[in-house]
């Protein structure tokens, strides 16, 4: 019977992996769905090149193509246009378009204005990297990658919602909108995770207390300190007041990893009082300790990365226009660099809350003298 | 004193009370894969290859990050090898995917951020797009590989005799533990420093289908799913060396 089962799953999975696949290659005809005009390149023709220095001394090359596109939707369907592309070596903000490219044209109604290429169609590279994404999961963890993925997407929708509701108040409510978002989050991702029981409920206190035990340490060392170094002027795409929008980021951004090593104490502390019931809660906390002791090091290392990675080409681009070192941390990596620290706070804060929490509220079997 | 040099001292404290050694090197390992990041762009600014530099950097932040954290040299050997495959299994999917989606740079969104500034720099950004996304990575992959590798070792410790056969069934169920509270971690890390830009997507009312086509959004889920991907990769390849390791052990014995 079992083995029949597993057969099916095997099925599933390709038929799944399969029609998967069938999306990717359909996103290449898709142009029907959007409402902004898509067309295809069918033909280059490099015009000329010239070499440029600009006033920092950085040599670059300026290109210019004639793209002939073909348009694939909407009022203009199946007319040719021969549109002039300049692009750079660099390719910062502009780019080398090649035949079979798919674009998108904006066509102004006023027939003298020129038409321009808005930017290359990149859905169809997205869906493949999303595609083998999903295969891959499927594959080695079948059912628990399901799981996995079930708790992502919940989550993108509670967050798509919590925007929504944002923008609807002005951000005027952010703290108490995110605070609360947080909790939901945490709540949802752990029942997926462990089901509704008592671990959960120990992982979720520990995940709370650790990120609220490192707000508010962050707090008091800002007032100590007056913010100097913090730029939130730096900050990028801010549209509300920057403050209070870095602060919720930096909490969702560690919430993850602070349930991720929550979960793995509380869950390996459960196992070992199941192995040894007779064991002390003292021996209980000192456990939950030394197993924190080997996590939360990768796991500081994981989200520095991650919010270092972004500020890169910025970076680069203030080293290369003539900045300082000092200068261009302070305006580029700073805030990246405050968010890692105040995570790696709450990361290491949750290791003794968790071992704590799991050493008095574990189940104890009942000692009948 | 400046902010971010208090916040250290307390994270560093932090770690050496709850930690101890293990904390503290954890601490170094931290200040070291800083100093490689700048390093690397420094790098890049004068101009060495973007490929060749993540390449090397990415070597050294795995083995600082792995080498530091994990006692267990039989878990911490195993796990550094594992990682090493993933990158360069990784690479070799990145490189394309970025040369083909060709979402490197900057995006309208930036021009604010870039006023005054020339983009004519000299610089691959497409090479840069690379670097960022394989360096994004690496810590996932470390701390996937070490769980993964630790876990096995402690099985290897306490059935030495362990079939290979067993030690797949061990390490595909260990990574199914491990793979939904990753999977967490990535998306909050990624998308909880994206807030800002969520909003200003929806607040500027872009359609679906702008989001899903523009640069900073693309590059963003991009990184997210090559991280995921190097997780995922971390279950078997792990697993692979942990049994070869674990065979040479054997043979070693007799």
């Amino acid at each position: 019977m079992q083995r029949i089962q597993q057969h099916w799953g095997l099925w599933l999975t390709l038929l799944v992996i399969t029609v998967g696949l069938i999306g990717v290659g359909l996103t290449r005809v898709n142009a029907g769905l959007y409402q902004q005009t898509v067309a295809k390149v069918t033909a280059i023709k490099k015009i000329n090149h010239t070499a440029t220095t600009d006033e920092f001394n950085n040599k670059d090359a300026t290109y210019t193509q004639w793209v002939t596109v073909k348009v694939l939707n909407n009022r203009h369907q199946g007319h040719s246009y021969r549109l002039k592309n300049t692009y750079t070596k660099s390719q910062a903000m502009d780019q080398d378009y090649r035949i079979g490219n798919q674009v998108f044209l904006r066509i102004p109604s006023e027939k003298d204005a020129a038409i321009t290429i808005q930017g290359l169609k990149r859905d169809t590279t997205l869906a493949f990297v999303a595609w083998l994404t999903l295969a891959l999961l499927l594959l080695i963890m079948r059912f628990s990658g399901l799981m996995a993925l079930l708790s992502v997407t919940l989550n993108a929708v509670l967050f798509y919602g919590a925007i929504q509701i944002d923008l609807a108040t002005n951000g005027g409510h952010l703290y108490t909108l995110f605070g609360i978002l947080a909790v939901l989050f945490a709540v949802l991702t752990l029942w997926l995770v462990l089901g509704f029981s008592r671990k959960m409920l120990v992982t979720l206190g520990a995940t709370i207390a650790g990120t609220g035990l490192a707000v508010i340490i962050s707090l008091i060392v800002f007032s100590v300190t007056h913010e100097r170094g913090v730029t939130y002027e730096a900050m990028q795409y801010v549209t509300q007041v920057p403050k209070p929008l870095f602060l919720v980021e930096t909490i969702l951004g560690s919430l993850g990893a602070v349930m991720d090593e929550s979960t793995d104490i509380v869950a390996s502390l459960f196992q070992l009082q199941e192995e040894r019931p007779d064991i002390s809660p003292n021996q209980v906390f000192k456990s939950g300790l030394q197993i924190g002791h080997s996590i939360m090091g990768p796991l500081i290392n994981v989200l520095f990365l991650i919010f270092m990675a972004d500020t890169f080409s910025m970076t680069l681009l203030y080293l290369r226009n003539g900045n300082n070192w000092g200068y261009t941390f302070t305006m580029n990596m700073s805030l990246g660099m405050v968010q890692s620290l105040i995570s790696g706070i709450g990361i290491v804060l949750a290791i003794p809350v968790a071992s704590w929490l799991a050493s008095r509220l574990m189940p104890r079997e009942v000692t009948t003298a | 004193m400046s902010t971010i040099t208090v916040l250290g001292l307390v994270l560093f404290a932090l770690m050496t009370i709850i930690g101890g050694k293990t904390g503290a090197t954890a601490f170094l390992s931290l200040i070291f894969n800083f100093a490689l990041l700048f390093l690397s762009i420094v790098l890049i600014s004068w101009g060495f290859p973007a490929m060749g530099v993540s390449l090397v950097i990415g070597t050294v932040i795995l083995a600082f990050t792995i080498f530091f954290g994990e006692d267990n040299e039989l878990a911490a050997k195993t796990a550094y090898i594992a990682s090493l495959i993933i990158m360069v299994a990784l690479i070799l999917l990145i490189f394309p995917v970025e040369h083909w989606i060709m979402a490197q740079g900057f995006s309208l969104e930036d021009s604010e951020d870039l006023e005054g500034m020339s983009l004519t720099i000299g610089v691959s950004f497409v090479g840069v797009a690379v670097t960022e996304a394989i360096l994004s990575t690496l810590g996932a992959i470390a701390e996937a590989s070490i769980a993964i590798a630790a876990g096995l070792s402690e099985i290897i410790e306490q059935h030495p005799h362990v079939a290979t056969k067993r030690l797949y069934i061990d390490g595909i169920s260990i990574g199914k533990q491990i793979i939904g509270t990753t999977f967490n971690t990535l998306f909050f890390g990624f998308f909880g420093g994206f807030l800002a830009l969520f909003i200003w997507f929806s607040g500027l009312h872009y359609s679906f289908g702008s989001v899903i086509n523009n640069k900073i959004f693309v590059g963003e889920v991009l990184m997210v799913m090559f991280s995921l991907i190097g997780v995922i990769l971390a279950v078997p390849i792990t697993t692979w060396v942990m049994t070869l390791e674990h065979r040479r052990a054997a043979k070693l014995k007799d």
